[in-house]
């Protein structure tokens, strides 16, 4: 019996290889993109258990520096807008821990750089990047180091002495060997299941759809089986035969094609990051697993639609009809937004609470449930409301059969709901962190020499001051004061600096000072900076003085260091500061701001700066200082999540609409294939092609709109509320943008096409000429 | 419509037609003609070509060679959209089986080529209720083509062809899924309804008795036709 349905499946005439073909190429498709996703998962997981050499947290450094150990300087650094990660290394003795990818330390003046970096290197002027690493470079750091092989990253060798004197140094003497804290891994996760559900719903789907292709043709010749004698057993197993050849060869061409596309896919950058090609791979299991499970799965398919109707040698005849699905359908979307919403009154600003994530999930099974309950209301309000032959055989047969008809849409229903979610919360994150201040600052850089915490009135020695500022560069003989030892410029070297940085070219500088303690009697008071009205006239964004006010005394410019944009950027002069007499030119340097006309300019006065005044400023022990970076940057980094969630979720609504849009095709094309004797003596008795043509369309449009307007409100819905609770308070409500309209459109004429597409088919099949009327 | 000699003119015509499917010529020159109101049976064996002919009478197939005549116009000449407009309009089917679409009711099968004639819903529905009425199927327009039995069915589909009063009723083995006396009812309301509104009837048969309801006979063998002696009451066209 098997070798007669392996007959029958392979050597059955045309229609028979065509329906074969098509379910081949649906679950090879379906099967491919199910294991890219298994194997950008497995290159994430690879890269969220790499140990995180980074991670590592040492002692203070001692003042007697001893023989054990290295003193270790982790920070970042930026490059037209990719990070470096730099490690800047000094060996106390032999036994110090090489950090992974490379097999010693480098020695003063030397470095490794990844290979990425080293390209750079090699082709960007010195001025623009290179002269910020002193010394040669001896190697290219090994893949163990990095997490793909676009990554920038540096190991720095200098001399202890000089490295102890940075900010953010440490004393370590053992490497942190396990992974890093899972602060973006569970995010991650969460964006995985939902972009695999919303994934493996439409192309469970398209595999389902497929290998019900013609059913109802294939079922009259299961009759005709019976007829000549096979028994409801032999039946079985010439359908379990049938569902398993075609779902074989689509396993197989399915692996087939992700080979083809691994490359391509470890070059996609979908989690924010390249992954090294080796890593975007599975083990032999999950192959073999594909090669077993889809084909079982679609032969247990095709015994479960067997046992729906009874195949007699007299025909087909279906064993009930289904009643109509009933309004509890809706239970499991209600029960999905009720946890939604604990979810969100356990939200607060920093954080959603942990109820809205499977609440989430339960809404998107829920759409799936109620969709056909949804088609049998839609279809009935269209039958009352639209005359003509197109509404009622259209919706007659979407209240016959709406779970059929909601199968064929579902994909791209749930493709509406992520992308909604998606067309309001990115916005929405962008907008906390970029403001209309952030955007006039875009190209504004910021370096920040003094730490204006509180500080006490006294001097130090100048000797106790990194090179840069000691005597040369203005440092005076005797001393400063506590603010310049931490590490603002003093009034000489700011000068040269300043003057140097306008020398570059394309920029514009503009100086930050520390209050002198003088001018403040109650001194650490209200005010703690000075700025001149010029600079502020000429940065705009920050307030503007009182009239004829030269330069004016500014409270807690701290907000000028601080990550977020809201807080940096917000204005923080008016007419009620106090002006500031005395000379800025006597005053040592605090903060320096520069404009820039272009990238390159920006990278060449970061350079500069790096070399000539780095950041001082660190957020504690063992934390590097910032390094100098443009307002435009500091959104990106914010806002950088958000957009790697926008680049998983559009992968999943575009993957989504391709399988979805292919589902739709297959079950118009394979609908057709059932109704071709209707549909032709439909067209032999005078009904146009266009009026079937109509049909078509109102059973596609029907289901896909009303269910499509439940999950856009749906998800509009959740997603509004969620930025309600996790927004500043008065943040306006979050409107969808053209982007997603566009992208809605897009998908939504995809949609249209693929209809389109299967238009000709109907003409063709329905044919007057063609028909058999016996 | 009757001529100076007393005969009816014919109301549809084909002339010197023949067919062929790729190597095999279903008619080879069949003429046959139709009066207005007539009810004509035509016979003859499996694979004779007699389908074939009445799907060039009605315009489904474009014969390869010869004329079809429709109340004085050339079918063949007409456009695929005229042709479909008349087939929707002056032109009515009855099949062996599988005319009626399933998901739809018997009341909106019957409805459905008046809804297509752009009448309006509810007097589309008021005469398929009429219509149901008269072929005795009275309480059955709320069910499905899977609820009615095989006569049931056909009567349906011989209401919707009826619905739009059609000039010529096309009728291919009408009663061929039927047990015999089930066919016998059809044809006998088929034949009484055709006959009170005066539609033309092209009957294609294998069976005498079927054949017997018709006022002429003509048989088609090897893709000619030829006449046989009336054998209806009064004379169709000669």
């Amino acid at each position: 019996m098997i070798r007669l349905g392996l007959q029958l499946t392979l050597h059955s005439g045309r229609e028979a290889f065509t329906r074969l073909l098509l379910t081949t190429i649906a679950v090879a498709l379906g099967v491919a993109v199910l294991l890219g996703v298994f194997a950008e998962f497995h290159a994430f997981q690879a890269d969220a258990s790499r140990s995180c050499w980074e991670c590592t947290q040492g002692a203070t450094v001692p003042k007697a520096l001893g023989t054990r150990g290295e003193l270790w300087n982790y920070s970042a650094d930026f490059y037209q807008g990719r990070t470096i990660e730099r490690l800047d290394l000094a060996a106390l003795g032999s036994g110090a821990p090489v950090p992974p990818g490379v097999s010693r330390l480098p020695a003063p003046g030397q470095y490794y750089a990844s290979p990425a970096l080293a390209a750079l290197l090699r082709t960007v002027p010195r001025d623009e990047l290179g002269d910020r690493f002193p010394g040669t470079m001896i190697g290219v750091m090994g893949n163990a180091a990095l997490a793909g092989p676009d990554e920038l990253a540096i190991y720095v060798g200098y001399q202890p002495s000089s490295l102890a004197a940075v900010p953010g140094t440490q004393l370590v003497t053992t490497l942190q060997g396990t992974p890093g804290p899972a602060v973006f891994t569970p995010f991650f996760r969460y964006a995985f299941a939902v972009g695999v559900l919303a994934v493996l719903f439409p192309i469970l789907i398209l595999i389902g759809t497929a290998t019900r292709l013609a059913a109802a043709r294939r079922e009259e010749r299961f009759a005709a089986l019976r007829l000549v004698g096979a028994t409801p057993r032999d039946i079985n197993v010439i359908a379990s035969v049938d569902s398993v050849v075609s779902t074989f060869f689509g396993a197989i061409a399915g692996i087939g094609l992700f080979l083809a596309i691994r490359p391509a896919l470890a070059d996609a950058e979908l989690t924010g990051t390249r992954y090294f090609a080796a890593t975007v791979s599975l083990a032999a299991w999950v192959y073999l697993a594909m090669l077993v499970a889809v084909p079982a799965a679609s032969a247990l398919a095709a015994l479960a639609a067997l046992r729906r109707v009874r195949i007699s040698p007299l025909g087909v005849s279906r064993r009930t009809a289904p009643p109509p699905p009933s309004a509890w359908r809706l239970a499991t979307l209600g029960a999905g937004v009720a946890l939604f919403v604990v979810g969100l009154l356990a939200t607060t600003h920093k954080s959603i609470g942990s109820p809205a994530y499977p609440g989430l999930l339960i809404v998107m099974i829920g759409i799936v449930i109620a969709g056909p309950w949804l088609t049998v209301a839609a279809a009935r309000w269209c039958a009352r409301v639209f005359n003509g032959a197109s509404p009622l055989l259209a919706t007659r047969r979407l209240a016959d059969n709406p779970k059929a008809a909601f199968r064929a849409v579902r994909g791209l229903v749930l493709a509406v709901f992520l992308g909604t979610i998606v067309g309001v919360l990115v916005p929405a994150v962008e907008t906390f962190s970029a403001t209309a201040n952030a955007s006039a600052l875009n190209n504004v850089l910021l370096d920040t020499f003094e730490n204006t915490q509180a500080t006490a009135p006294t001097t130090v020695p100048c000797s106790t001051l990194p090179s840069s500022r000691q005597p040369g560069s203005g440092c005076a003989a005797t001393g400063v004061a506590a603010d310049e030892a931490q590490g603002a410029l003093t009034p000489q070297a700011a000068a040269k600096l300043v003057s140097e940085l306008a020398g570059i070219g394309g920029t514009a500088v503009y100086p930050f000072y520390p209050l002198p303690q003088t001018a403040d009697p109650n001194y650490p008071g209200h005010y703690s900076g000075v700025v001149s009205c010029q600079v502020m006239r000429d940065i705009a964004v920050f307030g503007q003085c009182g009239p004829g006010i030269a330069a004016v005394q500014v409270q807690d410019q701290n907000q000028l260091y601080n990550d977020n944009p809201h807080i940096s950027t917000a204005a923080f002069v008016d007419a009620s500061n106090p002006a500031y007499t005395g000379s800025l030119a006597a005053l040592p340097l605090q903060a320096v701001m520069v404009r820039v006309n272009n990238a390159a300019t920006l990278e060449r006065v970061r350079t500069y700066l790096a070399v000539h005044a780095p950041p001082q400023v660190s957020a504690g022990q063992g934390v590097a200082a910032t390094p100098p970076r443009t307002y435009g940057e500091a959104v990106a980094i914010r806002s950088g999540r958000a957009h790697v969630l926008q680049r998983l979720v559009s992968l999943a609504v575009a993957l989504t609409i391709l399988v979805a849009g292919c589902s739709l095709a297959v079950a118009i094309g394979g609908g057709l294939a059932d109704r071709k004797r209707p549909f032709t003596l439909l067209r032999v008795g005078g009904t146009p092609v266009g009026t079937l043509y109509r049909v078509l369309l109102i059973e596609a449009a029907v289901p896909l709109a009303a269910a499509t307007l439940l999950a856009a409100a749906l998800a509009y819905g959740m997603s509004v509320l969620t930025v309600w609770r996790l927004a500043p308070p008065g943040m306006a409500i979050p409107l969808l943008g053209a982007v997603y309209y566009a992208t809605m459109g897009i998908g939504l004429a995809m949609a249209l096409v693929v209809i389109g597409v299967t238009l000709p088919l109907l003409s063709r099949m329905t044919a007057p000429d063609n028909a058999r009327f016996e | 419509m009757t001529g100076a000699n007393g005969t009816r003119s014919p109301l549809i015509e084909a002339r010197g037609v023949t067919k062929s499917f790729g190597q095999t010529q279903a008619l080879r020159g069949a003429s046959v003609a139709v009066a207005a109101g007539e009810i004509l049976a035509v016979m003859g064996p499996s694979g004779s070509g007699k389908s074939t002919l009445l799907h060039c009478l009605a315009g489904i197939f474009s014969p390869d060679e010869g004329e079809i005549v429709f109340d004085g116009q050339r079918l063949d000449q007409l456009s695929e959209a005229r042709r479909t407009e008349l087939r929707r309009t002056a032109f009515g089917f009855v099949f062996q089986f599988g005319q009626l679409v399933p998901e739809l009711t018997a009341a909106d099968n019957v409805a459905l080529p008046l809804l297509l004639n752009r009448v309006r819903r509810a007097a589309a529905y008021q005469q398929a209720m009429s219509w149901l009425a008269r072929l005795g199927l009275e309480g059955k327009d709320a069910r499905r083509t899977g609820e009615l039995s095989g006569g049931e069915a056909q009567r349906v589909a011989v209401a919707r062809a009826l619905a739009i009063k059609p000039k010529v009723l096309f009728a291919d083995e009408p009663t061929g899924s039927l047990d015999s006396l089930t066919g016998e009812k059809v044809m006998d309301l088929l034949t009484d309804l055709t006959r009170e509104e005066g539609t033309t009837v092209v009957l294609v048969t294998h069976d005498a008795r079927v054949a017997a309801y018709a006022e002429r006979e003509v048989v088609v063998r090897d893709g000619r036709v030829t006449t046989l002696e009336p054998s209806g009451t009064d004379g169709g066209f000669r």
